[in-house]
């Protein structure tokens, strides 16, 4: 219990940095939030006026303060492209990039533990050979790449699945799937490649090991000697990675939503950044932050789950 | 003196050399990989002259296909993606490079630093890699672009500035064991002082996973640069990158495949070559035992 308060205790820290640098940062950018509502061409004064309003003329740690106050009250502040209130808006835009998360992590692991299992079994081989091409090809190309490939494929090639957009899982369940289906495919092939690379590596370690030699002289099936005694022993590294790469898939989910005009958190984040929408951008990369680090810690308490052997300290 | 004959634990250096051509020698994915390391390095520095045309000269001749004159064909604006890739090639792999030592020179003072003398500088340095660690390295890029402008050299700096806490990780577990060793302790007793303790006999036995560390880093800093080129962030409109090259193609590859093919190709290729390189210098070196000890 005091190892999960220390965790929760340190990432409140790290936090609280990520919030100071943040703000330092877009400070340094050209132009200020009065500018971005009123345009460039405005009336000097009229400006002053509204610098004033805004507070704009306090001292940085002043107004940095009022943000953080803000924040942690609840009030977010309103994008100044979106013209909405951004607490809200990030909610929204958190669960649509929530789904895409979950699907690829779900067809990643579907597909990278049974081929890097596989591979380990039959180390050098046809099968080793075939299992880690495939993987060294998905994480060989970017993921915008793949991403144009399925286009090209499935929506303008087979017409199966629609090549853009966002629909609300609350309005029409399906529609939504399959609106996410393709972002998720690009984006969890990358991961799949590096999950059966991880899974080979960790299972032919395993396998090597004195149980899985005693569990053969018993005379066990091979079948209960890799996947009950094997791979029960791979669940733990095997998920520490995955969890990891939470954070890759925020960052590739940029370029992805992006590109099939998924209206999610990356694709939020982007257009903040290229209309220079400050406030937003600082509260969208403390909420990246906050969920990737939230990622790794449900995964390293999930580790105590899978391997009883593991104590936090 | 050197401090491999006070540690038999550590390779000495001609046993090291030796076992790299041996494990070269049975390793022909490494082989294949270093061949085409060293033609696209070969294209990379003599792009000018291999190039058939200007990589920015516009033609009345757009997307037209494979032929003699344009071996991989012409864009939309009718210029010769021969060109545009071999000198795409130079920037693409000057930024890999380039990037990644970098991030290495940086990360390498930091985790040296961190591990060796512990305590609050420790403890700073760590909490600085803990808060990269909680931003994607793409992110890091992305921001930093977005706030700082495009241009070759902020792309550099993004990108190799989101490495940085790889390699610090990577130092500062190596320097937390090695400082343990008996021949840095000799080092301290004989009254060396801290830089050359730290540089002299940690760093060179630290170097292994380092190095694995940096092949894996360069592919992820060329697919990195691709990434950015697509969203707009990269170096500019008329500096052909692979990234680019492709992103500009991404509308018309239905009509012209070769405009999605052939610089896809060329990421692949580099980025496949340098993994094998990579696993190649993994076991050369011995790594996995290294980190274990």
């Amino acid at each position: 219990m005091s190892y999960i308060l220390n965790r929760i205790l340190s990432m409140l820290l790290t936090l609280f940095l990520i919030s100071a640098i943040t703000f330092a940062v877009t400070n340094i950018l050209p132009g200020d939030v009065a500018m971005m509502i009123m345009g460039t061409q405005s009336n000097p004064e009229a400006l002053a006026g509204l610098r004033e309003s805004l507070g704009l003329n306090d001292p940085l740690l002043v107004q940095y303060g009022r943000w953080i106050g803000g924040m942690l009250t609840g009030d977010w502040g309103t994008s100044l492209v979106f013209k909405e209130p951004i607490a809200p808006l990030l909610l929204q835009k958190m669960t649509a990039s929530g789904l895409i998360v979950l699907f690829s992590m779900s067809i990643a692991l579907i597909c990278a533990v049974p081929l890097g299992v596989w591979a380990a079994v039959h180390p050098n081989r046809w099968q080793d050979t075939a299992s880690s091409s495939a993987a060294l090809l998905g994480v060989s190309l970017p993921d915008f790449f793949w991403g144009i490939m399925m286009i090209l494929l499935f929506a303008r090639g087979l017409h199966w699945l629609p090549s853009s957009g966002f629909v609300d899982p609350g309005e029409d369940l399906l529609l939504a799937f399959r609106h996410a289906l393709l972002p998720s495919l690009a984006l969890g092939l990358g991961l799949m490649a590096h999950l059966t690379r991880m899974t080979r590596a960790t299972m032919t370690g395993i396998l090597n090991q004195e149980f899985i030699r005693v569990a053969r002289a018993k005379g066990l099936g091979e079948r209960t000697v890799v996947w009950r005694y094997g791979l029960a022993n791979a669940v733990g590294p095997v998920m520490t990675v995955a969890g990891l790469q939470v954070g890759y898939l925020f960052g590739s989910i940029i370029v992805i939503e992006s590109l099939f005009n998924y209206t999610g958190m990356g694709w939020l984040t982007y257009q903040a950044l290229l209309n220079r929408d400050i406030p937003l951008i600082q509260a969208s990369v403390f909420v990246i932050a906050a969920v990737v680090m939230l990622a790794n810690l449900i995964v390293d308490l999930l580790y105590v789950l899978v391997d009883p052997r593991i104590r936090l300290s | 003196m050197t401090d491999t004959t006070q540690n038999p634990e550590t390779d000495p250096l001609p046993r090291r050399r030796s076992r790299f051509r041996a494990t070269l020698v049975r390793d022909r994915k490494a082989q294949a990989g270093l061949a085409v390391l060293i033609l696209f390095v070969i294209g990379a520095v003599f792009a000018p002259l291999l190039s058939p045309f200007d990589p920015n000269a516009m033609t009345l001749d757009m997307m037209s296909g494979l032929s003699w004159t344009h071996p991989l064909g012409t864009d939309d604006l009718g210029r010769d993606l021969l060109s545009r890739i071999l000198h795409g090639t130079r920037v693409s792999l000057f930024i890999g490079i380039s990037t990644v030592g970098i991030a290495l020179a940086i990360g390498i003072a930091l985790g040296l630093v961190a591990g060796y003398f512990g305590g609050w500088l420790d403890l700073l340095i760590m909490r600085y890699i803990d808060l990269q660690w909680a931003f994607p390295n793409f992110i890091i890029a992305v921001y930093l672009v977005a706030v700082f402008g495009t241009g070759l050299l902020n792309v550099i700096v993004a990108l190799s500035l989101a490495f940085i806490d790889d390699f610090a990780r990577v130092a500062r577990s190596m320097t937390l064991s090695l400082r343990e060793e008996q021949y840095v302790d000799a080092a301290r007793t004989l009254g060396f002082s801290k830089g050359r303790t730290l540089f002299i006999h940690i760093l060179p036995n630290a170097v292994a996973p380092i190095i694995v560390q940096a092949t894996v880093s360069v592919s992820y800093a060329i697919l990195g640069e691709a990434s950015l080129s697509f969203l707009g962030l990269g170096v500019d409109a008329y500096t052909p990158t692979w990234g680019l090259i492709l992103a500009d193609g991404r509308g018309f590859i239905t009509q012209a495949w070769w405009l999605g093919v052939f610089p896809g190709l060329a990421i692949m290729l580099v980025v496949l070559a340098i993994n094998f390189v990579g696993d190649w210098l993994r076991d050369a070196l011995d790594v996995r035992q290294a980190v274990g000890d």
